[in-house]
């Protein structure tokens, strides 16, 4: 028996075996990688060709907020003027339909309205209401309340000018004249969270841009007569595609995808 | 000749040792692998409304003793208590020394030292779970001490410890500390918008925070909300609901899984109690205990950001969670508090009400005024109850003027007092009201 033979087919044999194991050894190694989850669901939200700036990873805080309705609008309505003006008294609303139509473009249409609403006799507490683009579209310019404790995304603050053939027509206006903490701050859901929650559950389609994130507080529900807010992410998705945007809200304290009910005022945010 | 037999036999040799040391690796690779996706699980999981433990287990009361007096002192903004512990999760704490045992009158001068900020557990818990609480292996895995308070110097610099202090045996272990700083700690305390002036007294059954003159207390309303039973069964049957026996008698609804386990709401009090019979370990550690009765409360379910770990009785391994609002906390019409855990060896049961307190709403109700602790202790003994035989005494929420419709409910302050192992608000011991007039 040719013993050396042996010891050289055993070598062969070993030999082939440690470039397996190193394989299988090197596979194993690249699993562990891919398997580490939210920077993961990044690189393939990137792969499938989603486009969104970095992705804030802090926790932040925020409050249930409450208001009680406040008719300040009514009492100081005879302060505006150039404009007829209707006051709603169920959802404390003023619609204006202004007499001189202010003609603006896409570009300048942010600075001729800042400017516009600053003054009290055109629109009421102006001061208090910023522009948000996430809002508005090419036939409405959204103003929100922007207080210490954050921006208000809801019909029950919002200030809306109407744009038709390029000219602002009209606004309408809602107001709340101060939001009080009802209960000690809690964690929020970052901005990351909040994205690769939706892109698990499928919300964001491929090929889309994320153009918005932003955490506002907006109306839960309405109990004895005060209306209660809640932080919520709206986060706007639009298609590369067709070039639709839909915006999607989640709710800040839980995570949970906010379904937008069919008249969108009221839903449930469980 | 003989030299390439010789290289043929040493390539040999390494290629062996070479699969040996492949094959160790890919195991514990393997292992390490499988582990790290068990993590993935746990981190997707903790993504969901879950409050952390060290918010359920935490202290409620935060009392702060200036130059002159102590108050208890609260910020409805910003859970103080949460916040330092946050801050304490920096700092490097070291193993316990005792510093005295059994010695009444020296507790006493450390519970009511000066410059001291003490944070109140409701129960005690132990130093290994204030160990693991705080992320600190060094303390989690030391000598196991029982206490309740946690005491914090902020004026004196020299003083580079925190106290620990047990009420039942009156002892206090002193645990130094490198790189804290009282700074964040003071600005915490100076944003408190509540302040309210106690003492604390020794009394027979234990030490009592007494509020030393009348004290304005707001009140609060909340949403409730409740779940159906189908939610429950779903949530504690394993997800195979097939064999499940339904029965009703009275409005009172039974579910039963074999002889395993066994749900049973009644819809008259919507008081639901669970019996697991397969759950027959008893935790073994305190920690264990703690955290078994932790993840039993996540089960149920329901939105927890005000339960507080209440009472944990090691001996018959009983857990009492209640929920809280502002360091106060609440008295529903059971007995048991919000949520009652209990391991044995013959399974573990729970006792919880299907009402919890969702979401905040202003409320309507002007801020009420409670009398002094000592006129309450005044008026019990009108009626016959001598301060010896009161066991426990605290200010505490009540539910009232429940509007069906609404499904609104008032939170009002009042004493409730415990005499006999039974709590009871102060006017149905006496008669009484405990507002001032």
């Amino acid at each position: 028996m040719d013993f050396r033979r042996i010891e050289v087919i055993f070598l062969i044999v070993f030999f082939s075996l440690d470039i397996f194991l190193f394989l299988s050894f090197r596979n194993s190694q690249q699993l562990v990688s891919s398997s580490s989850t939210n920077t993961s669901t990044v690189t393939e939200m990137r792969k499938r060709n989603i486009t969104f700036g970095s992705l804030d990873t802090k926790n932040g805080y925020a409050y249930y907020l409450g208001s009680q309705p406040s008719d300040e609008l009514a009492q100081n309505i005879n302060k505006l003027r150039n404009q007829e003006v209707q006051y709603d008294i169920v959802n404390h609303k003023v619609s204006s339909t202004l007499a001189n139509e202010i003609a603006v473009t896409a570009t300048n249409k942010k600075a001729i309205m800042d400017k516009f609403i600053k003054k009290d006799s055109n629109v009421l507490f102006g001061d208090e209401y910023t522009y948000s683009p996430q809002l508005s579209n090419s036939s409405q310019m959204v103003y929100v309340p922007t207080g210490s404790l954050g921006e208000v995304y809801d019909k029950t603050a919002q200030l809306v000018f109407t744009i038709t053939d390029g000219k602002v027509v009209g606004y309408t206006q809602t107001y709340v004249k101060s939001l009080i903490i009802l209960h000690e701050r809690q964690v929020v859901k970052s901005e990351k969270d909040v994205i690769t929650n939706l892109y698990a559950n499928s919300e964001i389609p491929n090929n889309s841009k994320i153009t918005y994130a932003n955490l506002a507080y907006t109306k839960l529900l309405e109990a004895k007569g005060s209306t209660i807010y809640i932080p919520v992410w709206f986060v706007t998705i639009k298609n590369k595609d067709s070039k639709v945007t839909t915006t999607k809200k989640v709710n800040a304290f839980t995570g949970n995808i906010i379904k937008s009910s069919t008249n969108g005022d009221n839903y449930s945010a469980q | 000749m003989k030299f390439s037999r010789l290289i043929v036999q040493l390539l040999l040799i390494v290629a062996v040792i070479t699969s040996i040391v492949m094959s160790f690796f890919i195991w514990t690779n393997t292992a390490r692998y499988q582990r790290g996706r068990n993590i993935d699980v746990t981190s997707a999981e903790s993504n969901k409304n879950e409050i952390p433990i060290n918010q359920v287990i935490s202290p409620t009361q935060v009392i702060w003793h200036d130059d002159s007096d102590q108050h208890l002192i609260y910020n409805s903004n910003e859970n103080i208590s949460l916040s330092i512990q946050k801050v304490m999760q920096d700092w490097k704490i070291e193993q316990p020394k005792e510093v005295s045992k059994k010695d009444g009158a020296y507790y006493q001068k450390v519970i009511q030292g000066k410059n001291m900020l003490q944070m109140v557990y409701p129960t005690s818990i132990n130093t290994n779970v204030f160990g693991y609480l705080l992320g600190n292996n060094g303390l989690k895995n030391g000598k196991s001490l029982q206490f309740n308070r946690i005491l914090i110097n902020l004026k004196d610099k020299k003083d580079q410890n925190i106290y620990l202090a047990n009420d039942s045996n009156y002892a206090v272990y002193k645990l130094k500390v490198d790189n804290a700083s009282a700074v964040p700690i003071t600005k915490l305390v100076d944003k408190a918008n509540v302040n309210l002036k106690v003492r604390l007294n020794i009394m027979k059954h234990g030490v009592f925070t007494f509020y030393v003159d009348p004290i304005k207390m707001k009140s609060y309303s909340y949403v409730i909300s409740g779940k159906k039973d189908n939610e429950y069964t779903t949530a504690l049957f394993d997800s195979n609901t097939n064999g499940l026996v339904t029965s009703e008698d009275n409005n009172i609804y039974t579910y039963s899984y074999g002889e395993s386990k066994r749900l049973t709401s009644d819809h008259n009090t919507e008081e639901l109690s669970f019996d697991d019979y397969t759950d027959t370990s008893v935790p073994k550690t305190q920690l264990a205990f703690l955290q078994r009765g932790y993840q039993k409360v996540i089960d149920l379910q329901n939105p927890i950001s005000n339960l507080r770990l209440y009472s944990a009785t090691w001996s018959n391994k009983n857990l009492i969670f209640r929920e809280y609002v502002e360091g106060f906390p609440i008295f529903k019409k059971s007995q048991f508090g919000s949520i009652r855990i209990k391991f044995s060896r013959k399974g573990s049961s729970e006792h919880f009400l299907n009402k919890v307190l969702e979401v905040p709403v202003p409320s309507t109700q002007a801020a009420t005024t409670l009398k002094s602790t000592n006129e309450i202790f005044k008026g019990l003994q009108r009626v016959g109850f001598s301060p010896n035989d009161v066991q426990e005494v605290e200010v505490g929420y009540q539910w009232e003027g429940e509007t069906d419709n609404e499904k609104v409910v008032d939170l009002k302050p009042t004493y409730y007092i415990k005499i006999d192992g039974h709590w009871k608000p102060y006017n149905e011991w006496t008669n009484e009201s405990a507002e001032e007039d």
